[in-house]
Order: structure tokens, then sequence, then C-alpha cells
């Protein structure tokens, strides 16, 4: 019996010593691109991770200021001489993934991710069947802003805008935008989405703007620009003369300073009957194919740890930085929970729609939709001319997939 | 007809008449330009067939010290005393035999497809494949490190010749020093020019070719390296771009070089004409204060463009200060369209263009105008012509002959006018499809395409068609103006 039980412990020490093997680190050196405000936190993070894991102890990390958008251009045009770890935005994952400079996530760390992060952040890495990023915020998206002394319903569009009127005050929202013109259509109940494939390429769409809700929310869009107190626009720092705004997390403060006592923030508010809708955006951080298995297992680690729940909720935390976590956990914290713009952005995020990926025409055709709506083309078209104008970008939508 | 019919003939007559002759002319010169190709190739042919005649005979006239040099270069020149040209000869073919071993001959041999090898992953390891990109750079690259060695060789058996000839005659070859000396002294321009040459080279004429064999591959979104492979379409990517069917790029494409000409027919001449204008009522007698007014046309030249452009871009928007200024004053109710209506949008880029255009007119012009003689004008005055007159008859065309140049090199300045367009509106409103812009030109729509959508095969195959346009109008308009036709009417 000693014998079995030596054989055994034997085993075990022998299983145990193969798991040490297959951790057994790395020491070479490792880039890593963020944006430029989150440098010395990434720094940080970095060393708080190599004394948490002796064994990547002796990795050189370099981290460079490169921001969301630069990272995803550059990847892009050189994946060979760009960073192993960068942080972008949902709507580059495509681009990326087409160009060969992200490396999919491993099962189990999909799996962590999965469970750890709300729903929507998950669904914008993933691409096909297999996710591609680790999310690191869930703040991109818009709700309302507005002066409490002179709006006095925040739940209804047409209320709002009576305040405005009164008030002399201007409400301002950027309805040539594709993004935030998916308040109203995805509010209404319509879908424009597109289906990409492992490689990157869009093969479906699916949309339906040009049906009963379309025409709703089509409605409800002349109908706001009909008002003379509204202005096209979504920058804080621009606008001049603010009743209210439909803006992102990103002008909280300047719109703190703008709005005074008086700032407030909300979902966005019902019009027309329907709740708006819109998109809801993510920042992630990626990693780079590898050719080298000891590398690649670090990378991994590494960007598991920094899109980690206490590393978003410090992240948050960090002055310098504030984005909104995607963790559950983090986003249950109360320092989260007290920010006026957060948690209106919570609340918003209920009726959204976690933003996929879309064909840069798509941009350019909403634009153009919203454009026609500011020169007021549609002022005094029965249902029936505005539902073929929908018909027609329904068909231009569905014409942009990159794959047959 | 002779010049006395000709002259008889009423103005629209002589124009008409003057528009017959040339294009009854173009066929004529078409045929002549043809002709002149047709001999550059028969010379070109006659030469090589001498070269490859001389390389022949040299090989059968010279001695054994020429006939080894064939093989081995250099040894010829070594062996007849010129150590320091033969070890320099021998150096290069020993360097280009290893860049072909080791380097160059691995690409050279994939040239011809770009890379059958494909990326694959081995459980999460990445195991890149063949790298289009690479091959088709180093390619290019090997293939001009060949025709270097083919003429070094081929200097290498003329010295050869040479040196028998001289050494036959009795005369002393040079040495290492005389050499040395001579790069100082009667080849100081291969010294000097020896540095610009291979940056010239590598920076210039390798991008612009590697650019153009772009357009020949299926270089895009779904082709990028490394991680897939791309190869040769062939024509196919420019019969995308010419092809009128309105779901593709032809319909696009029309519609962008039409814009983009109309936009530098109008940048070009309204600014031309309304700088002379300016010019002109400054000098005019009687006007005071000419320096200041001068002062404050330059000003828009002292504040750089990236500045004053996206400033105006602002001031134009929805929200910007000019519609905020005409809403306060109750002139109109919704903000004017200047950026989002395509029309509009075109004619204010326009506009917006000759506030910034007519500051360099105005000076060109201030200066010619002041070196048209004085007695010009005091005689059409004696002959009783009005202002009308003197400016048709002298101001426009001493002003047409001195700048026609000028104006023909800022028409195609104009069609590569990226600034202006790209800062002051990126391109948009976006409404031509395929990331087209209703304000975008051809330039603009290339870099949108590379920047934006990744597409560089089509932005390739654009960039050549710009160059194309650019050469046919520089080339046609050059031969037409009166500054190239009659040189001598103002001397």
């Amino acid at each position: 019996m000693k014998k079995f039980l030596a054989m055994v412990l034997c085993l075990i020490m022998a299983l145990s010593m193969l798991n040490v093997a297959g951790a057994e680190g790395y020491d070479g050196e490792i880039v890593i691109w963020v944006a430029e405000n989150a440098v010395d936190f990434t720094a940080a993070q970095v060393e708080t991770f190599k004394a948490a894991n002796p064994e990547y102890a002796n990795m050189t990390v370099t981290i460079e200021a490169v921001g969301e958008g630069d990272a995803a251009t550059n990847m892009i045009t050189d994946v060979e001489g760009g960073a192993d770890i960068f942080g972008f935005a949902q709507d580059q994952l495509a681009r990326l993934v087409a160009a060969g400079a992200l490396i999919e996530l491993s099962e189990e760390n999909a799996a962590i991710v999965t469970a750890e992060n709300d729903a929507g952040s998950v669904s914008a890495v993933t691409m096909g069947d297999l996710m591609w990023a680790y999310p690191m915020t869930s703040d991109n998206g818009y709700f309302l802003y507005y002066d409490k002394s002179v709006v006095t319903d925040p739940t209804s569009l047409e209320a709002i805008i009576a305040d405005c009127e009164a008030a002399g005050k201007n409400f301002y929202m950027e309805i040539n935008s594709g993004w935030y013109q998916t308040a109203f259509f995805f509010g209404a109940g319509c879908t424009l989405t597109y289906d990409a494939n492992d490689d990157g390429e869009l093969v479906a769409c699916n949309v339906d703007y040009a049906s009963e809700n379309g025409v709703t929310a089509f409605k409800a869009m002349i109908e706001l620009a009909k008002s003379p107190n509204f202005v096209n626009g979504s920058s804080a720092t621009n606008a001049t003369n603010i009743g209210a705004i439909v803006d992102g997390a990103w002008d909280a403060a300047a719109l703190q300073e703008i709005l005074g006592e008086n700032y407030a923030a909300t979902k966005l508010p019902t019009v027309a009957g329907f709740q708006m809708g819109g998109f809801g955006g993510f920042k992630m951080l990626g990693v780079k194919p590898q050719e080298d298995e000891a590398k690649l297992a670090a990378c991994d680690a590494l960007a598991l740890y920094l899109t980690s729940g206490d590393v978003q909720l410090a992240r948050f935390q960090d002055p310098d930085i504030q984005w909104g976590p995607s963790n559950l956990t983090a986003q249950q914290n109360e320092a989260v929970q007290n920010n006026v713009a957060l948690a209106a952005l919570a609340a918003q995020l209920e009726f959204c729609v976690g933003q996929g990926q879309y064909p840069n025409d798509y941009w350019t055709l909403a634009t153009s939709l919203g454009d026609r709506v500011l020169a007021d083309e549609f002022d005094n078209m029965t249902d029936e001319e505005l539902l073929t104008v929908l018909a027609d970008f329904q068909t231009s939508a569905a014409s942009y997939i990159t794959a047959q | 007809m002779t010049e006395l019919e000709f002259l008889k003939l009423s103005k629209p007559q002589k124009i008409g008449y003057q528009l017959l002759q040339f294009f009854a002319g173009l066929p004529g010169r078409l045929w002549g330009g043809l002709k002149k190709l047709g001999m550059f190739f028969v010379n070109l042919a006659v030469k090589l067939w001498d070269e490859i005649k001389d390389i022949c005979l040299t090989f059968k006239d010279g001695d054994w010290k020429t006939r080894l040099s064939y093989v081995v270069m250099g040894f010829g020149s070594a062996a007849r005393g010129q150590v320091f040209r033969g070890i320099l000869f021998f150096l290069f073919q020993t360097v280009f035999n290893m860049y072909m071993i080791f380097f160059g001959g691995a690409y050279l041999a994939k040239f011809g497809t770009l890379g059958t090898v494909e990326t694959t992953k081995v459980n999460r390891k990445t195991v890149y494949g063949d790298n289009s990109f690479l091959i088709l750079l180093y390619g290019i690259l090997t293939i001009f490190f060949i025709i270097a060695a083919i003429y070094t060789w081929r200097v290498n058996i003329k010295q050869n010749k040479v040196s028998e000839q001289i050494l036959k005659s009795g005369k002393k070859l040079k040495g290492a020093k005389d050499d040395i000396a001579a790069l100082a002294d009667t080849q100081f321009h291969k010294t000097l020019l020896s540095l610009p040459m291979i940056g010239i080279f590598l920076f210039t004429i390798v991008p612009i070719i590697f650019m153009v064999l772009v357009a020949f591959t299926n270089y895009d979104y779904q082709h990028q390296s490394p991680a897939k492979l791309f190869t040769w379409v062939g024509l196919e990517n420019f019969r995308t771009l010419l092809s009128p069917d309105s779901a593709s790029y032809g319909n696009t494409f029309g519609q962008v070089l039409l814009w983009t000409l109309i936009w530098a027919f109008f940048a070009t001449f309204l600014n031309y004409f309304l700088g002379m204008l300016v010019a002109i009522m400054i000098n005019k007698k009687g006007i005071k204060l000419k320096k200041m007014w001068r002062t404050i046309f330059v000003m828009t030249i002292a504040i750089p463009q990236f500045v004053s452009l996206l400033y105006v871009s602002k001031m134009f928007a929805a929200d910007g200060i000019i519609n905020s200024l005409l809403m306060g004053w109750g002139w109109i109710k919704q903000p004017l369209p200047f950026w989002t209506n395509p029309r509009w949008a075109q004619v204010t880029v326009i506009i917006i263009n000759i506030w910034i255009g007519i500051p360099y007119l105005m000076l060109i012009a201030t200066g010619i105008l002041m070196n048209i003689p004085a007695d010009l004008y005091e005689s059409a005055r004696i002959d009783g012509a009005n202002a009308i007159q003197t400016y048709s008859r002298i101001t426009l065309p001493y002003m047409l002959f001195v700048t026609g140049p000028y104006l023909l090199t800022s028409f195609i300045g104009n069609i590569n006018n990226f600034n202006v367009i790209f800062l002051l509106t990126q391109g948009k409103p976006d409404v031509l499809g395929n990331s087209a812009g209703s304000t975008d030109l051809l330039i603009t729509w290339l870099y949108a395409m590379t920047v934006d959508n990744t597409n560089y095969k089509m932005a390739a195959c654009i960039g050549i068609i710009v160059f194309v346009v650019c050469a046919v109008i520089n080339l046609v308009v050059y031969n037409l103006i009166p500054s190239v036709k009659n040189e001598e009417d103002f001397q």
C-alpha cells in the first residue's frame, strides 16, 4: 500500500512538474500600444502583472503611445512591424481581422471573457464563430445630457423640444451620422447588421428599414429636423446654446463645465411612442498573431490581465483615463454607479445593440440620408414615398457585402 | 487657304478654321508620334544587335585573359596590371552571386506568381507563408540588380578589348592612382551624382514601379500580406474601373473625373481672372494705400493652409459661425447646407479656393502688368480705344503669353489639389458610392481608398489614370499655347 501511495505521489509530482513546464514563461520583448493618457497606467499594471507572475518577471515590455485609430491603421499597413498587444475601437475589428493583425482567443480565455464581461462587449469582439479581442471598456455609446433649468421632462423628445423652443435653447443631435441615426431606427424596432465570417469579410446584410417601423422612425427624424431649435451636431465644445444634447461619455467633463449645476444626464427619450435605441460601443485589446508559442502565451496572459475586472476598475478610477468598464463586477462598483454620465449610459445600453461590423459605405450612405433630411427634402412626403426612399436605402446597404 | 484669305475671315470663322486645322492635323501628329516611337525601338534593336556582335567578336579576337574575363569578371584587368579595377569587378561579381543565391533568387523565382505558400496555423502559433508584398518589392529590386550586373559585365568586356588595343599600340595602362585621381577630375560628375542617383532610384523610381505593378494585382482588403497572398490579374482592375456599369466603379469614376476637371477649370481660371482684376484695380492710378491693399490680400498666404482651411471649414459647418450668425440675425431659419448638399459643397469649395488663390495671382499679375510698355497703352488711347479694348487687345494677350505655362501647370496642380479639398470637405458629402464623395478629386478618392478601405489595387489604377490625364493635357496644351508657338511675339 505504501508503495502504491509513493507511486501516486511520484506521479502527482511528475504531473505538477509537467504543468510547470507547460507555463515555462517568456523573457523576450513585448510591445504594447495604448492611448497616450493610458501609458503610465498600463506601465504600472504591467509591473503588477510581472510581480504576480514570476515566470514573466524577466520579459521586457515596451509601452508606446498610439491612439486607437492610429493603432488600427498602423497594424493594417504593417502587421509585422506593429505592436504585439494593442488597443482599438470595435469598428476596426473586421479590418484588423482581414489584415491578419489579430489572433483569435484561446478557448479558455474566450470562456473567461464571456463570463466576466457584459453581453454587448462580448458580441462586439466576436466575429464568425471566434472571439478576436479582449473587451476593455463599455462606454462608447450616446445618451441625453440636458440643462435641468430648461428641460422639465427628459423622457419625451416632443416635450424636450417644446421646452427648448420655449427657452430659446437648442437641441443638438448629429442625425446625419450613421452612428446617431440608429437611435431612431433601432429604437423603432428595425435592424441593420452585417454578418462577418472568420476572414473579416462581410457575407450578409440583415436590414428591414423599408417597413412600417422604419417609416415611423424616419418620420420622427424628419419631424425633429423641422424644429427651428434643432441643430445637427454632437460636439459639446462646438455647441453654443445647449438645452439638451445627444452625446457620449467623452464629453461629460466639458458638459459639466458648460451646464454647471444644471448638468444632468439620462437615457434617451421616447419619441412617437417608442424608446430611442442606438449603438453600444466598446474599446478592446487585441493580440497579434505570433510565430513563437511562448510569446503568444505571454501576450495572451498579459492581455487577459490588462482587461480583467480589477484593472478595468482601476482604469476607471484613474483620473487621466476614466474609461467605463465592460466587466460585470466592475460595473457594479459604487464609484461607477455614482457617475452621472455612466449611469445614464448604463440605463441607455439596455435599449442598445452592440455595434458589430459595418462597411465604410454604410456610414457614407447614412450620412447622405441624414443630409437629405437636413435639406428638408422629405418634409412633405407621404408615407408611401418615404417607404420608397427607405427601400432604396435598404437596397444600397445590402449591396455592400464584401464577399459573395 | 492663303494668309490673305485667312485675314479676310470674320473672328468666329477664324477660330473655326483654326480648330479645323488642329483636328485635321491630329492624325498626322499621331502618326508622327508613332513613327518616332517605332524608330526608337528599331534603333534600340540595332544597338542591341551591335552590342551582341561586339561581345562575340571580342571573345573571338581576344587573348585567353579576355576570354577568361567572360566568366571571372575583372580577371583580364587584374592580369594586365590594373589590379584595383580587377578587384572591383570581381567584388561586384561575388556580391551579385551571393545576393542571387542567398536572397534575390528565391524572390525572383516567385515573382511570376507572387507566392504560393499560404499562411497556416499550428495550434495557435502562426506559420507565415509567402509574403506577396515582399516578393513584389524584392523582385523589382532583383530585376534592377540583374540589369546592373549585365551592364557591368558588358563594361568589363569592353575594358578588356580596350586594354588589349592600348597594350598592342605600346602605351601603358592606367593604374589605381590614376583611376582614383580621375574621380576628382575627368570623372568628377560620377562622384557627385552617384549619391543623388541612388537616392532617386530607391525613393522615387522603385516606389513608382511598385505602385504601377500593384495596379495589375489583386492587392486589396481580401488579399493583404502577410496573412494572405495576392497575385497578378492582368488588366482586370482597369476593366472594373472603366466599364460603364452603374453598379461598379465605372460610373463613380466618370463622375469623379468630371468633377475633377470642372474643379480644375474653375479653380484655375476664376483665380486667374479675379486675381488679375484685383491687381489691375490696385495698380490703377489714383488708388490710394496700394501697399495696404496688397498686404491685406497677402495675409492669407502668410497663414498656413492647414490652419486657415480647417478653420474656414468649421466656419461653414451647420453649427459653425456663419450659419449661427445668419440664424441669429433672422435671415435664415435652417442652417445653409454648405457642406451637406453636393452642389452647395462644390460651389463653396470653389469660392473658398478663390479666397486662397487670388493673392498669388495678384502678386504675379502685378509684376507682369508693370512690365507692359506704357507706350502701348498710350497709343491705344490716342487711337480712341476704350478700357475693354485695351484690356482685351493689350493686357490679356500679354498676360496670357507670359503666364501661359504657369496657367498650364496650375491647371495640372489643381487636378491634384489634395490640400484644399481634403482640409475643407474630405471629399464629402459622400453620395457617389465606392467611398467617393461629390467633392472628391481623383487624388482624394485615391487617398480614401488606400487609407480607409485598404483597396490598393484600385488606388494604383487611379494613380496611373491621373498620370495619363495630366500627361495628355500637358502635352496637348503645351504645344498649343502662344508662349511656345509664337515665341517671338513679345520680344
